[in-house]
């Protein structure tokens, strides 16, 4: 049986990496899979916790969690698609026609 | 606060009034406002896909129709004694109640707003409104929210739904500029907000804020590695939603690509509804370390000098209204500061230090912090659904491209060309900066005197100089409008639903700020659920 610190390690390195890529990363679709990222090792430390704890808020949790982030990607999908086509590029860096 | 005396009911205040008759709400009462909200978005959605007339003004009618429904029967609430409702999931009390009348109040003014707004640039659309309503429905159930989950989940329904509206003109640039900030910022923090929330899980054992309340002085102690982060990161995820100063980049970009009827209700409602998530969090994990008081005094203070310092240095009106909401945020976390000053006292950080004063206690001051909050949320929103209302009706149709598209030369000769817009504009300056005689001096007045009474002098003195340096800008606006030709360009056309909604604000404005009573009487009568 695998133990429970060897999730929750991999629940704390997936967000690290998630935040890393968000915080690099250029590629607006990039970007968005590593806010993904973070909400699954969001999910993954639920899960961990749960067998922890020995009850079902844990796992509650995440299917809540599932049904967010459908629902961001699929409005945050579209609004990169309408960017896509108001600018033909998806680079995060080129996205500043406001200026302060 | 005499108001007050402590009814001590399973770790609640009660109000002196005759509580003992008086039941707390059920669950249908306490969730009837929302239900309204979303079961009309619903019904809008239907509209739009089978409605055969060309006409969609009814939409937005619709739309303020059920917000002013379901604010009066959210009103109705806010005098019903407090209490937990859906199995301790939820809390129904005066903190609630008034949330939810300010989002109603929020979305019934905005829908208006954009009735006027798209009418003239033929985008009428039903699913606008319907968002608006679904936003407004996840405010209502954000405050009443006890569970981290559930706080959660209603945070990303108001914020998925605004995430749509900011995006409404998707073929303009700064609209879909200003969504995509938006959207892949907010997912962020919302990100950081879950997995401090499953962190704290691990650590307590729980996610329901008043078990957390007893849990987490002991789990600092004996897992400070899982409770310490998760407590981090959930702040960071909720500091980012009211645009406390780090996190506060994308408020000036979000506000100022938005459509301006979104815009205000961001400004309005989303600031309020975050800010009662926050509220609600720090009410229950406050009191387990001084650390927290120290991370609040200097949230508030680096957003109060950071956000009119910005401010100043804008000429675009609708960006320095931004970066003022930024300021105001400030203003308002010194009340949520002087929630645990009575739990730390004598805890020096320099200027910030909290001094020891006589008078309050535990009792007296939370209740007195938690008024001047909704008091001040609430003049903010009515100040600001009118000041963004009135660059709704000055902008032009075909604005987006340009860069000066709300430059204050827009505003040159105002009052002129429409006084009552101009006078109407005067007045939400005042209020905003805190001139005596309006509602905002007044929310001001509340909010200063808990953070002395607190002992937060050093803050609050902090406060008293930035809204002092915060008076620059706004009455820039103002000199512009009354002391500066007007130029031979159009100005916005004049519909009556976007008038109504200025003279509404405009009148509230003055008169709440000449007579408080009544509204000061309600919000004290409001039953607030605090833990002890």
């Amino acid at each position: 049986m695998i133990p429970v610190t060897a999730c929750l390690l991999l629940s704390a390195m997936l967000f690290c990496l998630g935040m890393l890529g968000f915080l690099l990363r250029k590629n607006a679709l990039i970007v968005f899979m590593s806010v993904e990222l973070m909400l699954n090792a969001a999910n993954l430390a639920f899960i961990g916790f749960a067998r922890v704890h020995g009850d079902i808020t844990g796992h509650v949790s995440v299917f809540f969690v599932i049904a967010v982030a459908a629902a961001e990607a699929a409005v945050g999908l579209a609004i990169i698609i309408a960017l896509y086509r108001n600018r033909k590029t998806l680079d995060v860096d080129e996205v500043r026609f406001m200026k302060h | 606060m005499s108001a007050f005396p402590s009814l001590a009911f399973s770790s609640m205040l009660l109000p002196a009034m005759p509580a003992s008759t008086v039941s707390p709400p059920s669950f249908v009462q306490t969730l009837l406002p929302a239900a309204i909200l979303a079961v009309t978005a619903m019904l809008l959605m239907l509209t739009e896909a089978f409605s055969v007339s060309k006409s969609r003004s009814y939409q937005a009618i619709l739309a303020a129709g059920a917000s002013a429904v379901a604010g009066f029967l959210a009103f109705q609430n806010t005098q019903l004694p407090a209490g937990f409702i859906l199995n301790d999931r939820g809390v129904a009390d005066g903190f609630s109640s008034w949330i939810t009348l300010i989002a109603c109040l929020a979305a019934g003014m905005s829908s208006l707003l954009a009735l006027g707004f798209f009418r003239q640039r033929n985008a009428e659309r039903g699913e606008f409104y319907a968002l608006l309503l679904f936003a407004a429905a996840g405010m209502s159930l954000l405050a009443v929210s006890n569970e981290l989950i559930t706080l959660f989940v209603n945070l990303e329904l108001m914020s998925v739904a605004t995430y749509a509206l900011a995006a409404f003109w998707r073929r303009g640039n700064r609209s879909v500029e200003s969504a995509f900030k938006y959207f892949i910022l907010g997912a962020f923090a919302s990100a950081i907000l879950i997995y401090g929330v499953a962190l704290l899980y691990g650590a307590t054992g729980t996610t329901q804020l008043n078990l957390l309340h007893t849990a987490l002085p002991n789990a600092l102690k004996t897992t400070p590695w899982l409770s310490w982060p998760g407590l981090i990161l959930v702040l960071t995820g909720l500091s980012f939603k009211i645009a406390a100063v780090p996190l506060h980049m994308w408020t000036p970009d979000v506000y100022e690509g938005a459509p301006t009827p979104v815009t205000a209700l961001m400004g309005a409602g989303i600031k309020a509804a975050a800010f009662v998530a926050l509220v609600r969090v720090v009410l229950h994990v406050g009191d387990s370390s001084a650390v927290l008081l120290h991370i609040l005094s200097f949230l508030a203070a680096i957003t109060m000098v950071v956000g009119n310092l910005m401010a100043i240095a804008q000429r675009n009106v609708k960006r320095m209204l931004a970066y003022s909401s930024i300021a105001h945020a400030g203003y308002i976390l010194i009340g949520v500061a002087a929630l645990f000053t009575t739990s730390h006292w004598g805890n020096d950080v320099g200027v910030l230090s909290v001094t020891k004063v006589a008078t309050p206690t535990i009792e007296t001051l939370r209740p007195a912090a938690l008024q001047g909050i909704l008091f001040y949320l609430l003049s903010y929103a009515i100040t600001v659904v009118g000041a963004f209302g009135v660059l709704a009706a000055i902008e032009k149709r075909e604005d987006d491209g340009a860069a000066d598209a709300w430059d204050l030369n827009r505003l040159s000769g105002l009052a002129t060309r429409r006084p009552g817009w101009a006078l109407a504009m005067a007045l939400f300056m005042f209020s905003m900066g805190g001139i005596p005689s309006t509602i905002g001096f007044l929310g001001k007045l509340y909010l200063f005197k808990v953070g002395i009474s607190a002992g937060l002098i050093g803050l609050s003195v902090l406060g008293v100089l930035a809204s002092a340096a915060g008076m620059y800008y706004y009455l820039r606006v103002i000199v512009y409008m009354y002391m500066k030709p007007s130029p031979e360009t159009e100005i916005g056309l004049r519909h009556w639903s976007t008038e109504f909604v200025l003279a509404v604000s405009a009148v509230a404005v003055i008169l709440l700020g000449l007579l408080p009573g009544p509204l000061l009487d309600w919000l004290s009568q409001a039953a607030l659920f605090i833990p002890n």
